[in-house]
Parts: C-alpha cells; sequence; structure tokens
C-alpha cells in the first residue's frame, strides 16, 4: 500500500502541513496581540483568556458544523477553526510571559529612556518569546491533530486517509493517516523545542537570530521539496477542459457514486474533474453545492426532504421525488436529475440469528424485546426526525442503550455482537457479507430514499453536454446492483475507483 | 540662596519635593528639598522605608513627585519629556543591572541604542567605556552570567556613564557584593568623581559607605530629609537626636583614632 499511495501521501503530508502550519502562524500572530492587550486591565484579560478558553472547550467537528454557513467547505473554515484552537496556548502564554518581565528589568529599561515600543521590542518581547514559543509548540501539535478532522469539510490532509479509512471499514487506511499524522506532530514538536532550545533568555539575540533564520530556511527547503515530489501526483487532463467539482458523503455507496460520476465526466467529456469527497454528511455536501463550491453530488429524496427542506416526506416515492424537484429548483436553483433507479432507505439490521432466535421479521416484533437491545445508530440517524426520533415514537422503542457510531464501525459493531441493532442502509452490502437482517418498517415509518443526481442549475446550464451524459446514468443501478458494488468495497475491500470504473465498462458506459 | 527659576549652577536641585500615595494619606517621602553641585557627591543615607530610593527616583521621573519641584541642569523636569531626560541621566540599581540575553558590549550600548546611534559607533563607545571602570577589551562578547558580581555592576557602572556623563544616580548599587569586590567598586567611584567631574546621588543603607564616599551626606528618616551636610558638620553638630544617636560610633571610633 505504501507504495502505491506514496505519490497521495506526501500531497497530503504537504496539505495537512500547510493547514496547520498556516493556522498555527495566524495563530501567533492573533494570539500573541490578544495576550499583550490582556496586560491592560484585569477586566481585559479575563474577558480574553475566557473567550479562549471557551473556544477551546468546542468539540472539533463541532466547530467545523458551526462554521459551516458562513464559510463553506474546503481550506477556510479549516483554517479559521484550527486557528481558533491554536489561540489559547499562545494567548495565555504570552500573558504570562510579559506578566512575568521583573519588575527591576522593566524600571531599568525606563531608566535608561527606552520609549514604550523600545522597551516592548527589546526587552518585554525578547524575555516573554520562550515562553510564547512553548505556547507555539502546544498550539502547532495541537494543530496537526485536530487537522486530521479537515478532512470532513474537504480541506484535504492526512484525515482524508483516515475518513475513507473509517468509510471503507479499513484499518490499515486509518493507520496510514494516522501513524504519519502522529509522526508530523512529534517533528513539530521536536523542531519547536530545538528553537526553544537556542531561545533561552541567556542567549544572545543576534546569535538567535541567525540560528533561527536557518532553521526556517532548512523548513523551508524540505517543504519545498515534498511539494515537487508531490506535484507529479496531480491532476492529469486538459488545462482548457472545463472544469467540475463532485462531491459525495462520507460512506462507501457515495463514495463509489461519486466516483461514477467523475470518472463518466472524465473519460466520456474530458472534464477536469475535482473530487471532494468524503464530505462530513448531508448539511456539509449541501451548503457545498448551494455555494457553489461543489457542483453536483448524489442525494436521496426522503433526505432532501427531512433534513433539508424540514418538511414531513411524502410516502410515495414518485411523489417524494416530485415534490423534493420543485422546491430545490425554486428555493435554490438545484436540479435533481432523474432517478438512478434504486432507493437506499433507512433500516433497522439485527444479527440474522437473533432475528431467527426471537422470531423477529419486523420492526414491530423488535419493539418488544427493546429494553434488552443495545443499539447502535449514526449521529445523523440519532438526530434526523426521519430516523430514531420519529421510529422510536412510531413504534414506542425503548432500547436499554443507544450508542452514537461511525457509520463505517457500525455494522462491524453488530457482527461482532458489540450492540444487538443498528440502523442500517439498505443497500449496504455488509448486510449480507456481515450475515445481518433487515426488520421490516411494518408501521410504514422511513420515508423513500430514492437516489439521484442533485446539481447547480447554473453548472447544468453552462454544460448541456454533462447533463446529457449524467442522465445516461438514469435507471441504471437498482438495489441489487448497488448492494453488490458497496461489497465489492466494504467486504472485498477493493477501492470505489476501481468498482465504479468497472461498473460503467460493463454497462457500455464508457 | 538659590533661586526658583533655577538659574544656579547644582546639576541637581531639589525643592520640597514630596511623594504621597492614597490621595495624600501616607507619604514616602516629604518636603526634601538639597542640591547636588558639580562633581560633587551627596550621599543619602536610611534605612529601608526611610524614602531614600524614592527622592532618587524623583530625579530621573521613574517616580513622579506629587509636591515640590525637581531641577536638572538648571531646568524643571517636569517640563521635559521624560525619555529625553532618563536618556541624559545614568542610573545603577542593586538589581538586575544588566539584561541576561544582551552581550556585555550590548549592555553598555544601550544608551546610546535607544538615542538611535550606529552600530559601529556604538560598538567602540562601548569598549571605550569598559576602560572607564578597569575592564578589559575581551569581556565586551561574553554574556552576563559569565562574568562575576563585581565585573556585571563594574559593566552597569559604566553604562550609566555612557548615558549621563555628568551625573549619575546610584540607588543601592554594590548591597549585593562581598565586601572587597564592594569596597574596590566604591574606590572606583571616588576615583570617577574625582576624574571626570561627575555629579553622584548615591543611595545607601550603610553608614561607612556613606563616609567613605560622600562629600556631603544626607540623612533620610520616615520620609524626612532629616539633615544634610558635610561628614564633619553630621558628626559634630547633629540637628536632631536621630542624627547625633546615627553618627556616635563613628565620631566616636574617629576620636579614638585622634588619641
Amino acid at each position: 500500500m505504501l507504495h502505491e499511495r506514496a505519490g497521495e501521501l506526501s500531497h497530503r503530508l504537504v496539505e495537512h502541513l500547510v493547514l496547520s502550519l498556516s493556522a498555527t502562524l495566524i495563530a501567533v500572530v492573533i494570539g500573541v496581540s490578544m495576550g499583550m492587550l490582556a496586560l491592560r486591565s484585569r477586566h481585559v484579560r479575563d474577558t480574553i483568556l475566557g473567550f479562549a478558553s471557551i473556544v477551546q472547550t468546542v468539540p472539533s467537528l463541532a466547530m467545523l458544523t458551526f462554521l459551516l454557513p458562513f464559510f463553506g467547505i474546503g481550506t477556510k473554515p479549516a483554517i479559521i477553526a484550527l486557528t481558533l484552537y491554536a489561540l489559547l496556548p499562545i494567548v495565555r502564554n504570552t500573558y504570562s510571559g510579559l506578566s512575568e518581565v521583573p519588575r527591576a528589568m522593566l524600571e531599568m529599561a525606563d531608566a535608561l529612556g527606552m520609549t514604550r515600543t523600545q522597551r516592548m521590542l527589546w526587552i518585554e518581547a525578547r524575555f516573554a518569546i520562550p515562553f510564547v514559543l512553548a505556547g507555539v509548540r502546544t498550539a502547532a501539535v495541537v494543530s496537526v491533530g485536530i487537522a486530521t478532522l479537515s478532512a470532513f469539510i474537504g480541506a484535504g490532509g492526512l484525515g482524508v486517509f483516515i475518513n475513507r479509512g473509517l468509510a471503507l471499514n479499513n484499518t490499515d487506511l486509518v493507520l496510514f493517516g494516522a501513524i504519519p499524522a502522529g509522526l508530523l506532530a512529534l517533528y513539530l514538536d521536536g523542531c519547536l523545542a530545538t528553537v526553544e532550545g537556542f531561545l533561552k533568555p541567556l542567549r544572545n539575540t543576534r546569535r538567535l537570530l541567525a540560528q533561527a533564520v536557518g532553521l526556517l530556511l532548512i523548513g523551508i527547503t524540505s517543504a519545498a521539496g515534498l511539494s515537487t515530489m508531490s506535484d507529479s501526483s496531480g491532476s492529469v487532463g486538459d488545462a482548457d477542459a472545463p472544469r467540475v467539482v463532485v462531491g459525495s458523503k462520507n460512506f462507501t455507496e457515495q463514495l463509489i457514486l461519486g466516483q461514477m460520476v467523475a470518472v463518466l465526466l472524465e473519460e466520456r467529456l474530458g472534464y477536469r474533474v475535482e473530487r471532494r469527497l468524503n464530505l462530513a454528511g448531508t448539511a456539509v455536501c449541501h451548503e457545498a453545492l448551494t455555494k457553489g463550491e461543489i457542483d453536483l453530488y448524489v442525494e436521496y429524496t426522503g433526505t432532501a426532504l427531512a433534513s433539508v427542506l424540514q418538511q414531513d416526506p411524502p410516502r410515495e416515492p414518485d411523489e417524494a421525488w416530485r415534490v423534493a424537484k420543485d422546491e430545490y429548483a425554486q428555493r435554490f436553483d438545484l436540479v435533481w436529475l432523474p432517478r438512478l433507479g434504486f432507493a437506499n432507505t433507512y433500516a433497522l439490521a439485527v444479527r440474522k440469528r437473533d432475528a431467527q432466535a426471537n422470531g423477529w421479521t419486523a420492526v414491530s416484533d423488535l419493539a418488544r424485546d427493546a429494553d434488552r437491545l443495545r443499539a447502535g445508530f449514526t449521529s445523523e440517524f440519532l438526530e434526523r426526525d426521519d430516523g430514531f426520533p420519529g421510529l422510536r415514537r412510531r413504534y414506542g422503542l425503548r432500547f436499554a442503550s443507544v450508542v452514537d457510531m461511525d457509520p463505517g464501525l457500525m455494522y462491524d459493531a453488530a457482527r461482532t455482537g458489540q450492540v444487538d441493532v443498528i440502523s442500517a442502509f439498505s443497500t449496504d452490502g455488509r448486510i449480507a457479507a456481515f450475515d445481518l437482517f433487515v426488520l421490516d418498517d411494518d408501521l410504514r415509518f422511513f420515508p423513500p430514499y430514492d437516489a439521484g443526481i442533485v446539481a447547480r442549475g447554473e453548472f447544468l446550464r453552462g454544460h448541456p453536454e454533462a447533463r446529457a451524459l449524467l442522465e445516461e446514468l438514469s435507471g441504471r443501478l437498482d438495489e441489487e446492483a448497488m448492494r453488490r458494488l458497496n461489497h465489492a468495497v466494504d467486504g472485498e475491500g477493493r477501492a470505489p475507483i476501481e468498482v465504479a470504473r468497472e461498473f460503467l465498462v460493463a454497462r457500455g458506459l464508457i | 540662596m538659590p533661586g526658583t527659576d533655577g538659574s544656579d549652577n547644582g546639576v541637581v536641585r531639589l525643592e520640597g519635593v514630596g511623594k504621597s500615595y492614597d490621595g495624600g494619606r501616607t507619604f514616602a517621602a516629604r518636603d526634601v528639598t538639597f542640591a547636588v553641585a558639580r562633581g560633587e557627591t551627596v550621599v543619602l543615607l536610611g534605612s529601608s522605608g526611610s524614602g531614600k530610593s524614592t527622592v532618587l527616583k524623583t530625579i530621573n521621573r521613574l517616580i513622579e513627585p506629587t509636591e515640590g519641584v525637581v531641577f536638572v541642569r538648571g531646568e524643571n523636569s517636569s517640563a521635559m519629556r521624560a525619555v529625553e531626560l532618563r536618556r541624559s541621566i545614568g542610573y545603577v540599581a542593586q538589581e538586575v543591572a544588566l539584561f541576561p540575553f544582551l552581550s556585555v558590549a550590548e549592555n553598555l550600548a544601550l544608551p546610546l541604542r535607544v538615542q538611535g546611534v550606529g552600530k559601529q559607533e556604538r560598538r567602540a563607545k562601548a569598549l571605550e567605556a569598559l576602560g572607564w571602570v578597569n575592564l578589559t577589551d575581551d569581556l565586551a562578547d561574553r554574556m552576563p552570567f559569565q562574568l562575576s558580581g563585581g565585573q556585571q555592576q563594574r559593566v552597569g557602572v559604566a553604562r550609566a556613564l555612557l548615558a549621563g556623563a555628568d551625573l549619575l544616580l546610584m540607588d543601592e548599587p554594590f548591597g549585593a557584593l562581598d565586601a572587597v569586590t564592594r569596597e574596590a567598586l566604591q574606590d572606583e567611584v571616588v576615583r570617577l568623581g574625582e576624574e571626570k567631574e561627575v555629579s553622584i546621588l548615591f543611595v545607601t543603607h550603610d553608614l561607612f559607605e556613606a563616609l567613605r564616599l560622600g562629600d556631603r551626606i544626607g540623612v533620610m528618616h520616615q520620609g524626612r530629609l532629616e539633615q544634610i551636610g558635610k561628614p564633619s558638620e553630621l558628626m559634630n553638630r547633629p540637628s536632631t537626636d536621630f542624627v547625633r544617636e546615627l553618627f556616635e560610633k563613628p565620631k566616636r571610633q574617629l576620636e579614638v583614632l585622634e588619641q
């Protein structure tokens, strides 16, 4: 794996480094100023340190989601979030460094006739630098860690491997991202520790500057080296060809469909396709689409109605599709292309042997025994009205425990007996592969989830040939076909792009 | 009798200087009047809390007096820019004489650097200043921690001389030094006062240091200047009981020596 992914690894490593270092640098500028401001008065200090501490307590994923409506997806919100996290150690250390300058030293500086600025630059700053640097060290390590989450909002970095690994239930891939991230954190910490050593108060300022410049040059040279390495793995294609950004959510089916659309546009129309796959859920994809940061992705009618349009979806599939299509066109200038042919509805799944032993065939049967069962649901399922909250009301479900789980880990947890009930998707390849059983939704609670490509109206008007091509996918994928594709990835460990391409070739689409 | 227009020859003159806190409820110094003539060394002697350091610091405005006027070279100091005033006065403190992250030469050159003097000139002056206090050139590029306490304080004195060639304020500068080093440095101060015609205001709590250095000694007690005069005047014609008791011991020793 190392061999075939070396190119992407160095590319992601550079992305990761750029994300965390630029956030750290911005945080240094803002944090040091805030730290200096905090010296003004007790009130200002409490406000500033309070703000920085509160920011620190916001969970990172929540922060990214919170920034989404304002900054969309990509590098910008990721850097903003990372900067916010990096602030606290820098502000706090700057403040304590500056407030610990000995009084006698300040008095001597005054007695020598230094102006406020001279005193700040020559004495206070120099005294505080080792403190500030210790803060920067913490900030840099924190940034490298949190930057792995930026992949959720399409900002790249080593988190891409981790996300993909989680989505595909592939531990090797998770480690392939996690280990370099850990090493990078250690390396940065080591570099900064060296600089910190140089900056001990007894050191001569001039010699120190020379050393700092030297270290910086080494850093820049190695970064430049790395990026030339990674350039070779950059995008191929005609520079004049139309450009399209394809998005997807972060689970196997979405990755396959995203790759399918991307490959189709590349091979048939020669488009330059940028892949923003693995985005963290419906809200992120929809936000990115309305902001024009992606041009299209595959959505499901029920999800569109309940999560995006916030209305109770009609239970009749064609009616649901019509409502979604009209509302999207009217409200967002987004176009639903004709449906792909399968529905991926939510379903409750249990181990097949449990179902047989207890005589469960429908959710109503399960409801009787729910109080001794452990449920593992995705966060999205737990939150959505068309998910667990509504389901619980309809069936009167009361589970012994409900755990919030990553979609990639959930099926495995059911297979290995860590949970008894999961929120499965009807097309998931692991249902068959892991010997799971889908319970019948006998009270017809789950709305229809027909899959279809949603694209920006503006993009389709500008690229009629793309619209015509994408419509060729309509009706080509039934549930059975989708489940097989999903299984090829989840069960057989094959790459989504490979599986997608094979499907397109088999159906004569490319 | 000095005139209030500040036209006399005193390098420093204080008139009714006082410093109060809490809107006048507590006084660190009160109604202090004296002058330091050109080339003269005046020692302010007092125990801790007597207000001697406060008085010294009103001169370079590290402390702003709440009453009275300080004249420096004939000018009302409160009308001058504090930064300009301080740049013209040498200051030696007891603690942290030198900045630990600057070399000896860089420390020495600070009074020139604040005024924007160029690098080469600063270096040349710094080397020259080392000679004034009997230190050799090879110390120039050392860091302060590589120097002995006595050497550090000599650098401190040299730096003060670079700033104010005619006026030094010394705030218990040798308090932290051992007796031998302290005496050597006291000799240095006496020599500088004579050779370079520097006016020195020296603060100490050590009676013998005061006797050794002071052309005149001002005795501070509870924020007030009890008496100021030549050592012989203080011994022979003390104006308060406090001064008499203070000088009893040296007076007796002197009488023993004379017999």
